[in-house]
Protein backbone atom coordinates (compact mmCIF):
# COMPACT_ATOMS: atom_id res chain seq x y z
CA UNK A 1 0.00 0.00 0.00
CA UNK A 2 2.70 2.29 1.13
CA UNK A 3 4.47 1.96 -2.05
CA UNK A 4 1.30 1.83 -3.97
CA UNK A 5 0.70 5.76 -2.53
CA UNK A 6 4.31 6.40 -2.69
CA UNK A 7 4.00 5.50 -6.69
CA UNK A 8 0.49 7.54 -7.24
CA UNK A 9 1.70 10.64 -5.18
CA UNK A 10 2.84 12.20 -8.13
CA UNK A 11 -0.48 11.74 -10.33
CA UNK A 12 -2.73 13.00 -7.04
CA UNK A 13 -0.74 16.20 -7.02
CA UNK A 14 -0.92 16.54 -11.02
CA UNK A 15 -4.94 15.68 -10.55
CA UNK A 16 -4.93 18.23 -7.98
CA UNK A 17 -3.07 21.27 -10.13
CA UNK A 18 -5.38 20.27 -12.92
CA UNK A 19 -8.58 20.70 -10.95
CA UNK A 20 -7.67 24.10 -9.75
CA UNK A 21 -6.24 24.92 -12.59
CA UNK A 22 -9.59 24.37 -14.60
CA UNK A 23 -11.78 25.76 -11.84
CA UNK A 24 -9.45 29.00 -11.32
CA UNK A 25 -9.50 29.63 -15.25
CA UNK A 26 -13.64 29.17 -15.05
CA UNK A 27 -13.89 31.24 -11.98
CA UNK A 28 -11.75 34.06 -14.02
CA UNK A 29 -13.80 34.04 -16.76
CA UNK A 30 -17.02 34.84 -14.70
CA UNK A 31 -18.94 31.98 -13.29
CA UNK A 32 -19.94 32.21 -10.59
CA UNK A 33 -22.29 29.06 -9.53
CA UNK A 34 -20.61 27.74 -6.60
CA UNK A 35 -22.53 24.23 -6.83
CA UNK A 36 -21.81 23.49 -9.82
CA UNK A 37 -18.08 24.06 -9.42
CA UNK A 38 -18.14 21.77 -6.43
CA UNK A 39 -19.67 19.59 -7.80
CA UNK A 40 -17.50 19.24 -10.88
CA UNK A 41 -14.59 19.49 -8.60
CA UNK A 42 -16.20 16.20 -6.60
CA UNK A 43 -17.11 14.32 -9.86
CA UNK A 44 -13.05 14.51 -10.54
CA UNK A 45 -11.99 13.22 -7.39
CA UNK A 46 -14.39 10.42 -7.72
CA UNK A 47 -13.07 9.58 -10.96
CA UNK A 48 -9.27 9.37 -9.85
CA UNK A 49 -10.22 7.56 -6.40
CA UNK A 50 -12.14 5.32 -8.67
CA UNK A 51 -10.02 4.61 -10.72
CA UNK A 52 -6.60 4.69 -7.82
CA UNK A 53 -8.79 1.84 -6.22
CA UNK A 54 -9.46 -0.23 -9.22
CA UNK A 55 -5.64 0.00 -10.52
CA UNK A 56 -4.41 -1.19 -6.73
CA UNK A 57 -6.98 -3.64 -6.59
CA UNK A 58 -5.54 -5.63 -9.75
CA UNK A 59 -1.99 -4.91 -8.96
CA UNK A 60 -2.43 -5.82 -5.26
CA UNK A 61 -0.13 -8.51 -5.29
CA UNK A 62 2.20 -7.21 -7.40
CA UNK A 63 2.72 -4.54 -4.98
CA UNK A 64 2.87 -6.74 -2.29
CA UNK A 65 6.04 -8.65 -4.12
CA UNK A 66 7.44 -6.20 -4.41
CA UNK A 67 7.85 -4.61 -0.71
CA UNK A 68 8.01 -8.22 0.69
CA UNK A 69 11.76 -9.23 0.71
CA UNK A 70 12.52 -12.94 -0.87
CA UNK A 71 13.23 -15.71 1.20
CA UNK A 72 13.69 -18.66 -0.06
CA UNK A 73 14.19 -19.05 -4.08
CA UNK A 74 11.32 -20.77 -4.50
CA UNK A 75 9.07 -17.91 -3.47
CA UNK A 76 10.38 -15.68 -6.35
CA UNK A 77 7.81 -18.04 -8.27
CA UNK A 78 4.76 -17.29 -7.15
CA UNK A 79 1.90 -16.77 -9.37
CA UNK A 80 1.25 -13.17 -10.62
CA UNK A 81 -1.69 -11.07 -10.92
CA UNK A 82 -3.01 -11.22 -14.16
CA UNK A 83 -1.91 -7.85 -15.43
CA UNK A 84 0.99 -6.71 -18.20
CA UNK A 85 3.12 -5.83 -15.20
CA UNK A 86 2.40 -8.66 -13.39
CA UNK A 87 3.09 -10.72 -16.02
CA UNK A 88 6.79 -8.50 -17.27
CA UNK A 89 7.55 -9.28 -13.61
CA UNK A 90 7.00 -12.79 -13.38
CA UNK A 91 8.99 -14.04 -16.52
CA UNK A 92 12.07 -11.59 -15.34
CA UNK A 93 11.58 -13.82 -11.91
CA UNK A 94 11.68 -16.91 -13.56
CA UNK A 95 14.34 -16.06 -15.77
CA UNK A 96 16.58 -15.32 -13.16
CA UNK A 97 15.53 -18.38 -11.11
CA UNK A 98 16.47 -20.50 -13.93
CA UNK A 99 19.77 -18.21 -14.38
CA UNK A 100 20.31 -19.32 -10.51
CA UNK A 101 19.38 -23.10 -10.79
CA UNK A 102 21.71 -23.19 -13.81
CA UNK A 103 24.78 -21.72 -11.75
CA UNK A 104 23.89 -23.48 -8.72
CA UNK A 105 24.16 -26.80 -10.32
CA UNK A 106 27.09 -26.11 -12.32
CA UNK A 107 28.82 -24.88 -8.92
CA UNK A 108 27.52 -28.02 -6.68
CA UNK A 109 29.11 -30.43 -9.53
CA UNK A 110 32.21 -28.59 -9.78
CA UNK A 111 32.31 -28.95 -5.58
CA UNK A 112 31.35 -32.79 -6.26
CA UNK A 113 34.09 -33.07 -8.60
CA UNK A 114 36.49 -31.39 -6.34
CA UNK A 115 35.59 -33.83 -3.59
CA UNK A 116 35.70 -36.97 -5.44
CA UNK A 117 39.20 -35.36 -6.54
CA UNK A 118 40.15 -34.56 -3.01
CA UNK A 119 39.27 -38.51 -1.74
CA UNK A 120 41.03 -39.86 -4.83
CA UNK A 121 44.25 -38.00 -4.58
CA UNK A 122 44.46 -38.95 -0.97
CA UNK A 123 44.12 -42.42 -1.71
CA UNK A 124 46.77 -42.09 -4.27
CA UNK A 125 49.02 -40.29 -1.95
CA UNK A 126 49.21 -43.38 0.25
CA UNK A 127 50.48 -45.95 -2.20
CA UNK A 128 54.31 -43.61 -2.31
CA UNK A 129 53.66 -42.88 1.55
CA UNK A 130 53.51 -46.93 2.36
CA UNK A 131 56.42 -46.96 -0.43
CA UNK A 132 58.79 -44.36 1.55
CA UNK A 133 57.87 -46.07 5.09
CA UNK A 134 58.91 -49.49 3.97
CA UNK A 135 61.91 -47.76 2.35
CA UNK A 136 62.53 -45.91 5.24
CA UNK A 137 63.22 -49.07 7.04
CA UNK A 138 65.89 -49.34 5.31
CA UNK A 139 68.20 -46.22 6.31
CA UNK A 140 70.54 -46.36 9.54
CA UNK A 141 68.92 -44.38 12.79
CA UNK A 142 68.53 -41.67 13.49
CA UNK A 143 67.61 -41.33 9.83
CA UNK A 144 65.21 -44.14 10.06
CA UNK A 145 63.02 -42.69 12.93
CA UNK A 146 63.09 -38.77 11.16
CA UNK A 147 62.00 -40.47 7.91
CA UNK A 148 59.00 -42.35 9.97
CA UNK A 149 58.40 -38.76 11.79
CA UNK A 150 57.73 -36.82 8.50
CA UNK A 151 55.95 -39.56 7.04
CA UNK A 152 53.49 -40.00 10.16
CA UNK A 153 53.03 -35.79 9.73
CA UNK A 154 51.88 -36.78 6.46
CA UNK A 155 49.60 -39.38 7.29
CA UNK A 156 47.98 -37.14 10.23
CA UNK A 157 47.47 -34.27 7.59
CA UNK A 158 46.01 -36.92 5.04
CA UNK A 159 43.78 -38.54 7.39
CA UNK A 160 42.57 -34.77 8.43
CA UNK A 161 42.00 -34.04 4.77
CA UNK A 162 39.97 -37.30 4.58
CA UNK A 163 37.91 -36.67 7.64
CA UNK A 164 37.38 -33.19 6.31
CA UNK A 165 35.71 -34.06 2.82
CA UNK A 166 33.17 -36.55 4.81
CA UNK A 167 32.17 -34.37 7.26
CA UNK A 168 30.17 -32.49 4.01
CA UNK A 169 28.50 -36.52 4.08
CA UNK A 170 28.32 -37.32 7.01
CA UNK A 171 25.05 -37.70 7.44
CA UNK A 172 25.28 -40.53 5.66
CA UNK A 173 28.35 -41.29 7.11
CA UNK A 174 27.92 -42.41 10.60
CA UNK A 175 26.05 -45.13 12.49
CA UNK A 176 25.48 -44.86 15.95
CA UNK A 177 25.93 -47.44 18.35
CA UNK A 178 26.98 -49.00 21.43
CA UNK A 179 30.55 -47.70 21.88
CA UNK A 180 32.66 -49.27 24.54
CA UNK A 181 35.01 -46.13 25.79
CA UNK A 182 37.92 -48.00 27.06
CA UNK A 183 38.52 -49.85 24.41
CA UNK A 184 38.14 -46.56 22.15
CA UNK A 185 40.81 -45.13 24.28
CA UNK A 186 43.40 -48.26 24.29
CA UNK A 187 43.00 -48.27 20.14
CA UNK A 188 43.83 -44.19 19.87
CA UNK A 189 46.72 -44.81 21.84
CA UNK A 190 47.76 -47.85 20.08
CA UNK A 191 47.27 -45.34 17.04
CA UNK A 192 49.50 -43.08 18.35
CA UNK A 193 51.91 -45.07 20.16
CA UNK A 194 54.75 -44.13 17.91
CA UNK A 195 53.64 -40.25 18.50
CA UNK A 196 53.90 -40.84 22.28
CA UNK A 197 57.31 -41.94 22.20
CA UNK A 198 58.75 -39.43 20.44
CA UNK A 199 57.71 -36.77 22.71
CA UNK A 200 58.40 -38.71 25.73
CA UNK A 201 54.87 -39.20 27.00
CA UNK A 202 52.68 -41.35 28.43
CA UNK A 203 48.87 -42.06 28.15
CA UNK A 204 47.40 -42.86 31.70
CA UNK A 205 43.86 -43.93 31.60
CA UNK A 206 42.03 -43.30 34.97
CA UNK A 207 38.48 -45.22 35.09
CA UNK A 208 36.47 -43.75 37.65
CA UNK A 209 33.72 -46.65 36.82
CA UNK A 210 34.22 -49.55 34.55
CA UNK A 211 32.66 -50.44 31.19
CA UNK A 212 31.18 -47.59 30.29
CA UNK A 213 29.34 -47.55 26.80
CA UNK A 214 28.39 -44.68 24.93
CA UNK A 215 25.80 -44.48 22.25
CA UNK A 216 28.56 -42.75 19.45
CA UNK A 217 30.02 -43.38 16.03
CA UNK A 218 32.81 -45.70 16.20
CA UNK A 219 34.81 -43.90 13.68
CA UNK A 220 34.02 -40.22 14.56
CA UNK A 221 34.83 -40.96 18.05
CA UNK A 222 37.70 -42.41 17.31
CA UNK A 223 38.37 -39.10 15.41
CA UNK A 224 37.76 -36.73 17.64
CA UNK A 225 39.88 -38.71 20.27
CA UNK A 226 42.29 -38.77 18.35
CA UNK A 227 42.63 -35.19 17.32
CA UNK A 228 42.54 -34.21 21.16
CA UNK A 229 45.50 -36.74 21.84
CA UNK A 230 47.36 -34.92 18.88
CA UNK A 231 46.81 -31.36 20.07
CA UNK A 232 47.66 -32.76 23.80
CA UNK A 233 50.85 -34.51 22.83
CA UNK A 234 51.90 -31.01 20.43
CA UNK A 235 51.02 -28.94 23.38
CA UNK A 236 53.03 -30.52 26.56
CA UNK A 237 56.37 -31.75 24.60
CA UNK A 238 58.73 -31.00 26.96
CA UNK A 239 56.90 -29.84 29.49
CA UNK A 240 55.75 -32.76 31.11
CA UNK A 241 55.38 -36.41 30.75
CA UNK A 242 51.69 -37.59 30.69
CA UNK A 243 48.74 -36.99 28.92
CA UNK A 244 45.71 -38.33 31.50
CA UNK A 245 42.07 -39.90 29.83
CA UNK A 246 39.72 -39.73 32.77
CA UNK A 247 36.00 -41.56 31.78
CA UNK A 248 33.32 -40.83 34.30
CA UNK A 249 29.85 -40.73 34.55
CA UNK A 250 28.45 -37.40 36.13
CA UNK A 251 24.37 -36.37 36.35
CA UNK A 252 23.86 -39.37 34.29
CA UNK A 253 25.92 -38.30 31.78
CA UNK A 254 29.49 -39.52 30.75
CA UNK A 255 32.10 -37.63 30.57
CA UNK A 256 35.32 -38.37 29.09
CA UNK A 257 38.29 -36.28 29.69
CA UNK A 258 41.43 -35.77 28.09
CA UNK A 259 44.03 -33.45 30.19
CA UNK A 260 47.54 -32.45 28.89
CA UNK A 261 49.93 -30.71 31.73
CA UNK A 262 51.51 -28.17 28.67
CA UNK A 263 51.41 -24.69 27.95
CA UNK A 264 47.99 -24.47 28.19
CA UNK A 265 45.70 -21.57 26.10
CA UNK A 266 45.60 -17.56 26.90
CA UNK A 267 42.06 -16.79 28.28
CA UNK A 268 41.42 -14.76 25.35
CA UNK A 269 41.81 -17.40 23.13
CA UNK A 270 39.65 -20.07 24.87
CA UNK A 271 36.91 -18.58 23.56
CA UNK A 272 37.47 -18.95 19.68
CA UNK A 273 40.22 -22.13 19.64
CA UNK A 274 36.90 -24.32 17.88
CA UNK A 275 36.84 -21.69 14.59
CA UNK A 276 37.80 -22.66 11.99
CA UNK A 277 41.58 -21.52 11.00
CA UNK A 278 42.05 -19.84 14.14
CA UNK A 279 45.08 -20.92 15.38
CA UNK A 280 45.85 -18.54 18.34
CA UNK A 281 48.86 -17.54 20.50
CA UNK A 282 49.89 -21.21 20.57
CA UNK A 283 49.29 -22.03 17.47
CA UNK A 284 51.43 -19.09 16.41
CA UNK A 285 54.18 -20.70 18.27
CA UNK A 286 53.85 -23.98 17.62
CA UNK A 287 54.68 -25.23 13.93
CA UNK A 288 51.87 -26.84 11.67
CA UNK A 289 49.07 -25.59 12.99
CA UNK A 290 46.27 -25.70 10.62
CA UNK A 291 43.57 -24.15 12.85
CA UNK A 292 41.22 -26.97 11.45
CA UNK A 293 41.70 -29.86 13.93
CA UNK A 294 39.46 -28.43 16.79
CA UNK A 295 36.70 -27.17 14.41
CA UNK A 296 36.67 -30.55 13.18
CA UNK A 297 35.73 -32.00 16.39
CA UNK A 298 33.61 -29.36 17.47
CA UNK A 299 31.42 -29.82 13.82
CA UNK A 300 31.37 -33.48 14.58
CA UNK A 301 30.86 -33.54 18.20
CA UNK A 302 27.48 -31.42 17.07
CA UNK A 303 26.77 -34.00 14.46
CA UNK A 304 26.81 -36.87 17.11
CA UNK A 305 25.07 -35.06 19.39
CA UNK A 306 28.36 -34.54 22.15
CA UNK A 307 29.45 -31.45 23.55
CA UNK A 308 32.80 -30.44 23.85
CA UNK A 309 33.93 -28.30 26.66
CA UNK A 310 37.64 -27.11 27.60
CA UNK A 311 39.08 -25.32 30.70
CA UNK A 312 43.09 -24.58 30.72
CA UNK A 313 44.97 -21.98 32.95
CA UNK A 314 48.69 -20.84 31.23
CA UNK A 315 51.35 -22.84 32.02
CA UNK A 316 49.40 -26.19 34.13
CA UNK A 317 47.94 -27.55 31.01
CA UNK A 318 43.98 -28.07 29.51
CA UNK A 319 41.39 -29.94 29.96
CA UNK A 320 38.87 -31.64 27.14
CA UNK A 321 35.93 -32.57 27.98
CA UNK A 322 33.54 -34.93 25.71
CA UNK A 323 29.84 -35.03 27.18
CA UNK A 324 27.96 -37.64 25.95
CA UNK A 325 24.42 -37.59 26.70
CA UNK B 1 57.61 -73.73 1.94
CA UNK B 2 54.15 -71.95 1.87
CA UNK B 3 53.79 -69.37 -0.97
CA UNK B 4 52.43 -65.96 -1.37
CA UNK B 5 50.83 -64.14 -4.70
CA UNK B 6 51.43 -60.57 -4.10
CA UNK B 7 49.25 -58.63 -6.72
CA UNK B 8 49.97 -54.36 -6.72
CA UNK B 9 50.34 -52.31 -9.66
CA UNK B 10 52.79 -50.15 -7.63
CA UNK B 11 55.96 -51.89 -8.31
CA UNK B 12 57.66 -50.68 -5.67
CA UNK B 13 55.41 -51.03 -3.15
CA UNK B 14 55.01 -54.95 -4.57
CA UNK B 15 58.78 -55.39 -4.14
CA UNK B 16 59.32 -53.77 -0.78
CA UNK B 17 56.23 -55.86 0.50
CA UNK B 18 57.81 -58.88 -1.02
CA UNK B 19 61.34 -58.37 0.74
CA UNK B 20 59.44 -58.04 3.99
CA UNK B 21 57.28 -61.42 3.49
CA UNK B 22 60.64 -63.25 1.95
CA UNK B 23 62.20 -62.38 5.41
CA UNK B 24 59.64 -64.65 7.15
CA UNK B 25 60.61 -67.35 5.41
CA UNK B 26 57.76 -67.44 2.50
CA UNK B 27 58.08 -67.76 -1.07
CA UNK B 28 56.79 -65.06 -2.94
CA UNK B 29 55.49 -64.11 -6.70
CA UNK B 30 54.66 -60.77 -7.49
CA UNK B 31 51.61 -61.11 -9.92
CA UNK B 32 52.07 -59.06 -13.53
CA UNK B 33 49.77 -59.48 -15.97
CA UNK B 34 47.22 -57.67 -14.56
CA UNK B 35 44.54 -58.51 -17.57
CA UNK B 36 45.07 -62.40 -16.94
CA UNK B 37 46.09 -63.08 -12.99
CA UNK B 38 44.38 -66.51 -13.02
CA UNK B 39 47.08 -67.85 -15.24
CA UNK B 40 49.63 -66.56 -12.84
CA UNK B 41 47.53 -68.19 -10.38
CA UNK B 42 46.95 -71.16 -11.55
CA UNK B 43 50.81 -71.75 -12.42
CA UNK B 44 52.16 -70.78 -9.00
CA UNK B 45 49.46 -72.35 -6.82
CA UNK B 46 50.16 -69.89 -3.88
CA UNK B 47 49.24 -70.50 -0.20
CA UNK B 48 48.02 -67.04 -0.05
CA UNK B 49 47.00 -64.18 -1.64
CA UNK B 50 47.64 -60.14 -0.85
CA UNK B 51 45.28 -58.40 -3.45
CA UNK B 52 45.29 -54.61 -3.78
CA UNK B 53 41.49 -53.75 -4.50
CA UNK B 54 42.48 -50.70 -7.47
CA UNK B 55 44.41 -52.55 -10.44
CA UNK B 56 44.34 -51.53 -13.95
CA UNK B 57 41.96 -53.81 -16.29
CA UNK B 58 39.54 -55.48 -13.52
CA UNK B 59 39.57 -54.15 -9.85
CA UNK B 60 40.69 -56.47 -6.41
CA UNK B 61 37.21 -58.16 -6.30
CA UNK B 62 36.70 -58.84 -9.33
CA UNK B 63 39.92 -61.08 -8.73
CA UNK B 64 39.32 -62.14 -5.87
CA UNK B 65 36.04 -63.64 -7.07
CA UNK B 66 37.47 -65.23 -9.99
CA UNK B 67 40.03 -66.36 -7.64
CA UNK B 68 37.36 -68.40 -5.69
CA UNK B 69 36.04 -70.55 -8.11
CA UNK B 70 39.09 -72.49 -8.50
CA UNK B 71 40.71 -72.34 -4.82
CA UNK B 72 39.73 -72.02 -1.11
CA UNK B 73 42.82 -70.43 -0.34
CA UNK B 74 43.34 -67.19 2.43
CA UNK B 75 42.66 -63.70 0.31
CA UNK B 76 43.86 -60.91 2.29
CA UNK B 77 42.58 -57.21 0.66
CA UNK B 78 45.50 -54.53 0.56
CA UNK B 79 43.64 -51.48 -0.10
CA UNK B 80 44.38 -47.53 0.30
CA UNK B 81 40.52 -47.30 0.78
CA UNK B 82 39.25 -47.00 4.30
CA UNK B 83 35.30 -46.77 4.17
CA UNK B 84 33.53 -49.49 5.39
CA UNK B 85 31.46 -50.04 2.61
CA UNK B 86 34.86 -51.27 1.23
CA UNK B 87 35.36 -53.99 3.84
CA UNK B 88 31.81 -55.01 3.54
CA UNK B 89 32.68 -55.31 -0.19
CA UNK B 90 35.82 -57.12 0.26
CA UNK B 91 34.18 -59.62 2.14
CA UNK B 92 31.55 -60.34 0.08
CA UNK B 93 33.49 -61.08 -2.39
CA UNK B 94 35.53 -64.21 -0.71
CA UNK B 95 38.30 -62.19 0.90
CA UNK B 96 39.27 -62.70 4.20
CA UNK B 97 40.74 -60.08 6.06
CA UNK B 98 41.50 -56.48 5.19
CA UNK B 99 44.85 -54.19 5.75
CA UNK B 100 44.74 -50.30 4.96
CA UNK B 101 47.47 -48.64 3.45
CA UNK B 102 49.73 -46.95 5.09
CA UNK B 103 50.36 -50.56 6.44
CA UNK B 104 53.09 -51.40 8.82
CA UNK B 105 55.04 -54.55 7.62
CA UNK B 106 54.65 -56.19 11.45
CA UNK B 107 50.06 -55.88 10.51
CA UNK B 108 50.77 -57.44 7.27
CA UNK B 109 53.21 -60.29 9.03
CA UNK B 110 50.82 -60.87 11.24
CA UNK B 111 47.69 -61.36 9.19
CA UNK B 112 49.76 -63.45 6.69
CA UNK B 113 50.85 -65.79 9.48
CA UNK B 114 47.33 -65.79 11.45
CA UNK B 115 45.32 -66.46 8.19
CA UNK B 116 47.52 -69.11 6.85
CA UNK B 117 47.49 -70.97 10.32
CA UNK B 118 43.29 -70.68 10.24
CA UNK B 119 43.91 -72.57 7.10
CA UNK B 120 46.59 -74.78 6.93
CA UNK B 121 46.68 -75.64 10.88
CA UNK B 122 49.33 -74.74 13.23
CA UNK B 123 51.46 -77.72 12.09
CA UNK B 124 52.03 -76.75 9.00
CA UNK B 125 53.22 -73.32 10.22
CA UNK B 126 55.21 -75.04 12.83
CA UNK B 127 56.82 -76.96 10.19
CA UNK B 128 58.81 -73.79 8.88
CA UNK B 129 59.88 -71.87 12.73
CA UNK B 130 61.00 -68.63 12.11
CA UNK B 131 64.55 -68.15 12.87
CA UNK B 132 66.04 -64.65 12.85
CA UNK B 133 70.01 -65.23 12.72
CA UNK B 134 73.21 -63.09 12.54
CA UNK B 135 76.30 -65.12 11.84
CA UNK B 136 75.89 -67.94 13.96
CA UNK B 137 73.46 -66.19 16.27
CA UNK B 138 70.36 -67.84 15.94
CA UNK B 139 66.73 -66.55 18.08
CA UNK B 140 63.69 -68.76 17.75
CA UNK B 141 61.01 -65.89 18.37
CA UNK B 142 58.30 -68.59 18.42
CA UNK B 143 59.85 -70.83 21.68
CA UNK B 144 61.91 -67.47 23.29
CA UNK B 145 65.66 -69.23 22.79
CA UNK B 146 68.43 -67.82 22.22
CA UNK B 147 71.15 -70.01 20.47
CA UNK B 148 75.05 -69.63 19.74
CA UNK B 149 77.19 -72.28 20.08
CA UNK B 150 75.47 -75.05 20.33
CA UNK B 151 74.26 -73.59 23.75
CA UNK B 152 70.93 -72.79 24.38
CA UNK B 153 69.24 -70.79 26.56
CA UNK B 154 65.66 -69.41 27.08
CA UNK B 155 64.86 -65.42 26.87
CA UNK B 156 61.86 -63.53 28.07
CA UNK B 157 59.44 -61.96 25.32
CA UNK B 158 60.73 -58.21 26.16
CA UNK B 159 64.45 -59.75 25.40
CA UNK B 160 63.61 -61.75 22.26
CA UNK B 161 61.86 -58.48 21.20
CA UNK B 162 64.82 -56.44 21.30
CA UNK B 163 67.07 -59.07 20.40
CA UNK B 164 64.87 -59.57 16.84
CA UNK B 165 65.11 -56.19 16.24
CA UNK B 166 69.28 -55.93 16.84
CA UNK B 167 69.80 -58.95 14.54
CA UNK B 168 67.34 -57.75 12.16
CA UNK B 169 68.53 -54.13 11.99
CA UNK B 170 72.56 -55.33 11.52
CA UNK B 171 74.53 -53.41 10.80
CA UNK B 172 72.32 -50.81 11.54
CA UNK B 173 71.54 -49.15 14.65
CA UNK B 174 68.26 -50.25 15.94
CA UNK B 175 66.46 -46.75 17.05
CA UNK B 176 65.02 -46.55 20.55
CA UNK B 177 61.84 -45.18 18.68
CA UNK B 178 61.40 -48.89 17.66
CA UNK B 179 62.49 -50.71 20.18
CA UNK B 180 60.51 -48.69 22.63
CA UNK B 181 57.31 -49.23 20.08
CA UNK B 182 57.35 -53.09 19.95
CA UNK B 183 57.59 -53.62 23.92
CA UNK B 184 54.59 -51.28 24.41
CA UNK B 185 51.75 -53.03 24.51
CA UNK B 186 48.22 -52.16 25.14
CA UNK B 187 48.10 -51.49 28.89
CA UNK B 188 51.94 -51.00 29.90
CA UNK B 189 53.44 -48.27 28.54
CA UNK B 190 56.99 -48.88 28.90
CA UNK B 191 59.95 -45.59 29.30
CA UNK B 192 63.47 -45.34 28.82
CA UNK B 193 64.16 -46.76 31.72
CA UNK B 194 62.30 -50.09 31.24
CA UNK B 195 64.42 -50.38 28.05
CA UNK B 196 67.91 -49.63 29.65
CA UNK B 197 67.17 -52.52 32.38
CA UNK B 198 65.84 -54.89 29.46
CA UNK B 199 68.64 -53.59 27.36
CA UNK B 200 71.37 -55.07 30.57
CA UNK B 201 69.19 -58.19 30.41
CA UNK B 202 69.83 -58.62 27.10
CA UNK B 203 73.59 -57.97 27.36
CA UNK B 204 73.56 -60.72 30.63
CA UNK B 205 72.07 -63.21 28.20
CA UNK B 206 74.12 -63.02 25.37
CA UNK B 207 77.44 -63.33 27.87
CA UNK B 208 75.26 -66.27 28.89
CA UNK B 209 75.86 -67.38 25.54
CA UNK B 210 79.59 -66.19 25.48
CA UNK B 211 78.90 -62.74 23.66
CA UNK B 212 80.96 -59.78 25.14
CA UNK B 213 80.54 -56.31 24.32
CA UNK B 214 78.06 -56.65 21.66
CA UNK B 215 75.94 -54.31 22.13
CA UNK B 216 76.77 -50.91 21.62
CA UNK B 217 74.43 -48.19 23.57
CA UNK B 218 74.24 -44.86 20.56
CA UNK B 219 73.39 -42.05 22.52
CA UNK B 220 69.73 -40.42 22.10
CA UNK B 221 69.69 -42.67 19.22
CA UNK B 222 69.78 -46.05 19.75
CA UNK B 223 71.63 -49.60 19.84
CA UNK B 224 73.79 -51.05 17.53
CA UNK B 225 74.71 -54.84 17.49
CA UNK B 226 78.57 -55.86 16.56
CA UNK B 227 79.39 -58.49 15.82
CA UNK B 228 82.46 -59.73 18.49
CA UNK B 229 82.17 -63.04 18.24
Amino acid sequence: MKLFLKEHIFLIVVQIIQLTTVVGIVWLAGFRQVEIILYSLFLGGFFLVCYLIYYYIRRRNFYKRLSVPVRTLDETLQEQDDVAIGKALNQLLKAQYNLFQEQFIVMGKKQEEHLIFMDRWIHQMKTPLSVIELMAKDLDEPDASSFREETDRLKAGLNMVLYMGRLRTIEQDFHIKKVDLLKLIQEVNQDNKRLYIRNNLYPEVNEKQTNIMVESDEKWLFFMVSQLVQNAVKYSTGKSNKIQFVLDEQDGNVVLEVRDFGVGIPKEDVRRIFDAFYTGENGRQYRESTGMGLFLVKEVAEYLGHKIEVTSTVGEGSTFCIIFN
Amino acid sequence: MQKILIVEDDEKLATHLAKEVKKYGYDVLIGTDFSNLMNEFNIYQPHLVLLDINLPSYDGFYWCRQIRQVSTCPVIFISARTGEMDQVMALENGGDDFITKPFSPEIVMAKVRSQLRRAYGEYAAQQQERIVEQKGLQLFPERLELSFNNKTISVTKNEADIIEILLERFPRVAGREDLLEKLWDDQTFVDENTLNVNITRVRKKFLEVGIADAVETIRGVGYRLHVTW
